[in-house]
């Protein structure tokens, strides 16, 4: 017995590894070696076996857990969104420095100076994430990423170049702050802001090649490469990326101000971080007005690349994107007003342009349901029976472009006057012409009102060919409005009688959160506009030219995309705070220093009465 | 009990995405799948291919994404019902297979009257349409209006069949679009 107990062990062991065998070579592991023979190989042999394996490149490899797709998606939305803040700062910073030099007025200077304290520290970010973006690339999508690389060869050491001399500017605007010469330093400013922009116009390249490609053959072989470069959406990506890099950089630094104002303790300080998220904001939102004419652009020439991508994004898998979008963007420009309105409390007085606002928040309020409106609804089979198909009798009307490039046009108008109305908020024109003025000012507002509503009814009655051209001069109106009444209220409001100071920091908390919302907004915006844009490849890598064959060929639903969308963007705040926090560290008094203060701010040193101590600020 | 700052921000930003995330959720629901070339064999009937033509013009062909078939009003490309009846006099010398047959691999042969030449060719990628796919597609549209007739034996001007005339670019039109 004891005896035979090893033996059927021995038994079972032979069983279990002749049915491991078995099983490998069934399931093909082994399918090109007969299983006797590697069985039989010596360890030489298999060493002989090993040294004789050709080189294979592997088309794709697999991301653990979340596969490849996902994890380069996380991966280029968080490079994308640290690259957009890095590229951003700097152009307002120096706008801000620019005014502060022509001024003297040495606030802006220091607020100038605030923003570029988060630039160091993003910048490293965004370059650790661009490297990581580039390794999985090159390690999950080998062979497209060389097809890549064979393209855009010549632009890459154009790319090194000027991201050295990007870091370069960077850091001597940074750290050369108040050592230079005032020119000096908005040279440098200058220069990292053109450097920038040009990185991002290289980069541009690429990924707007793999969308509407140029300069190749059917089979993919390149034939120019400035064509590959000057294709079809480089130019409108390249100006709505800087467009949207600004209204997001202003909407993030406004959130670092906000949270700055809730944690001040004095006055002081939450009046400069008022003054510093109300800057943020206003850079937010008029970056924002003009954002969607950059997106009709960019529209028009993915329409004109290939009237198929065109109608996949409007018509087809995307469609219902757009309907996510306008509730984002509704959000977006209700929050805005809404901070204004807040805003009017800091003047002091009764203010009569306040009660305006509410109409104001109505008609934007109307424009958001409007353009919130799906063509076709999600409805029961007995009710798409009663309604005459998927398309409600009445709602579907609104559902169509007329009537929402109509509702967005009558949206960013609506926005602009709200900005007006608080931008004169506790003025009083003085100049002779002040009523025909403000006359002036309602009637180009009323007509081009009026104008927009037109052109989108007028769309319901004409073919197809007319209705598509009606958007340029509904956009092209209302930049014409909010050009001219800009600029008749400047001289309007030159020399204007003060009717109240403004208070900075008298802002009640919740306008700081509705500030920390509206970036969060615009962050997930900026997740979901870059997700349409790469998604509408689908199953192509090079759209038309070049196919993806991996598992993840396939458009995922929107349930799926907003998930990745929200975890990216929690990701990002919370690498943001860590950057904010950072950079707060500036400001924290010397160990020794604040030792020293805690120990005089003890008990047995309180002076009654005395205000904490603070450390001074830069 | 004051909740600290940070968790009162963090809780905003949590709430926010998880709004914009529950969004995201509502509306409708559809993984779009790469398209796969149908494979057909030559002993597949007309009426198979009616339904297999069908199937391609609201998948693989993404043809209703743009066209529709019986609506009427502001459409963006022309409406499909009873096509066949006006292929078969659109084109001076073209019968329908033969103008169905051009609308889709030279679609800027012909375009028709107010609407915007925009048609891609529909044998070249993205979308790609195999000859025998485009016979199937050709099939379903001679129902809208007529009786097809068509077999993957079939031969027009553009599988070599080359028995028809290609026609003249930017022909006279006949009849209603």
């Amino acid at each position: 017995m004891t005896q035979s107990v090893p033996h059927k062990l021995i038994i079972l062991l032979a069983l279990v590894a002749a049915l491991v065998t078995v099983t490998r070579t069934t399931r093909g592991v082994h399918a090109q070696t007969p299983a006797p023979q590697a069985n039989a190989a010596t360890p030489e042999q298999s060493k002989a076996q090993d040294q004789s394996k050709p080189y294979e490149e592997a088309e794709y490899r697999r991301f653990p857990v979340v596969g490849s797709r996902v994890a380069i998606w996380a991966v280029a939305q968080l490079h994308l969104l640290f690259a957009a803040f890095v590229l951003a700062v700097p152009i307002f910073a120096f706008i801000i420095e620019v005014i502060g030099y022509k001024t003297g007025d040495l606030r802006y200077d220091r607020l100038a100076y605030e923003f570029t304290k988060l630039l160091s520290v993003s910048f490293s970010l965004t370059a650790t994430f661009g490297a990581f973006l580039t390794f999985m690339l090159i390690a999950l999508y080998p062979k497209f990423t060389n097809y890549l690389m064979s393209v855009f060869s010549p632009t890459f050491l154009p790319y090194v170049l000027l991201f050295f001399a990007e870091a370069f500017f960077l850091y001597t605007y940074y750290y050369g702050w108040g050592k230079f010469h005032p020119l000096t330093h908005l040279g440098l400013g200058l220069g990292l802001n053109l450097v920038g922009t040009a990185i991002m116009f290289i980069a541009n390249a690429w990924l707007t090649f793999m969308m509407s490609p140029r300069g190749i053959s059917d089979a993919g072989a390149v034939l120019s490469v400035r064509d590959a470069v000057f294709n079809y959406t480089w130019m409108p990506i390249n100006v709505h990326r800087v467009i949207a890099n600004i209204a997001f950089g202003g909407s993030v630094a406004g959130a670092y101000a906000a949270f700055k104002f809730l944690q001040a303790e004095t006055d002081e300080e939450r009046a400069h971080y008022d003054w510093m998220g109300y800057i943020g904001n206003f850079v937010a939102i008029s970056a924002f007005l003009p954002l969607p004419f950059a997106g009709y652009w960019l529209a028009k020439e993915i329409y004109a690349f290939s009237q198929t991508l065109g109608l996949t994004m409007m018509g087809g898998a995307f469609s219902w994107l757009f309907i996510i979008q306008a509730v984002l963007i509704g959000n977006l420009f209700l929050a805005a007003n809404y901070y204004l309105w807040l805003g009017m409390g800091r003047v002091e007085g009764p203010q009569p342009l306040q009660k305006f606002i509410k109409y104001l928040l109505i008609g934007i309020a109307l424009c958001f349901m409007v353009w919130a409106t799906p063509r076709s609804i999600i409805a029961t089979v007995s009710e798409i029976r009663a309604m005459g198909g998927s398309s409600h009798p009445i709602l579907g009307y609104l559902g169509v472009m007329s009537a929402k490039n109509t509702a967005v046009n009558i949206l960013i108008l609506t926005t602009f006057m709200s900005f007006l109305l608080y931008r004169r908020t506790g003025k009083v024109a003085t100049v002779p012409w002040a009523k025909k003025g403000h006359t002036a000012q309602l009637a180009i507002f009323a007509l081009v009102a009026i104008f927009v509503i037109f052109l989108g009814v007028y769309g319901y009655f004409v073919e197809a060919t007319v209705r598509i051209k009606l958007s340029v001069p509904q956009v092209l109106s209302v930049l014409f409005a909010m050009i001219a009444i800009t600029a008749i209220d400047i001289f309007l409001f030159r020399g204007a009688r003060r009717t109240g100071e403004v208070r900075w920091g008298r802002m009640p908390a919740i306008s700081q959160y509705v500030l920390i919302f509206i970036a969060v907004t615009f962050t997930w915006l900026m997740g979901l506009m870059g997700y349409v844009r790469s998604g509408l490849r689908q199953h192509w890598h090079v759209y038309g030219v070049i196919r993806d064959r991996s598992v993840d060929a396939f458009t995922p639903t929107l349930g799926f995309a907003t998930k990745v969308v929200s975890v990216t963007v929690l990701l990002f705040f919370l690498l943001i705070g860590v950057v904010f926090w950072i950079s707060s560290l500036h400001d924290r008094p010397d160990f020794k220093r604040r030792s020293r203060l805690e120990e005089e701010s003890s008990p047995e040193y309180s002076v009654p009465h005395a205000p904490a101590p603070r450390p001074t600020k830069s | 009990m004051r909740i600290p700052l940070i968790l009162r921000i963090g809780l905003l930003v949590l709430a926010t995405t998880g709004f914009y995330t529950y969004v995201g959720q509502m509306v409708p629901q559809k993984e779009v799948q790469a398209p796969k070339e149908t494979e057909l064999s030559g002993n597949v009937s007309t009426a198979d291919m009616v339904q297999i033509g069908r199937q391609i013009m609201e998948g693989k062909g993404l043809c209703l994404t743009c066209h529709t078939i019986g609506k009427s009003g502001a459409l963006r490309f022309p409406d499909l019902a009873g096509v066949d009846t006006r292929a078969k006099t659109r084109v001076a010398g073209l019968n329908d297979v033969e103008y169905l047959a051009q609308s889709m691999y030279e679609p800027l042969a012909y375009v028709v009257p107010g609407f915007p030449p925009a048609m891609p060719p529909i044998n070249k990628p993205p979308i790609g349409l195999t000859d025998q796919e485009i016979l199937c597609v050709i099939a379903y549209l001679q129902t809208l209006g007529g009786t097809p007739t068509v077999t993957l034996q079939t031969k027009h001007h553009y599988n070599s069949g080359a028995a028809a005339p290609a026609p003249a670019p930017g022909a006279p039109p006949k009849g209603t679009p």
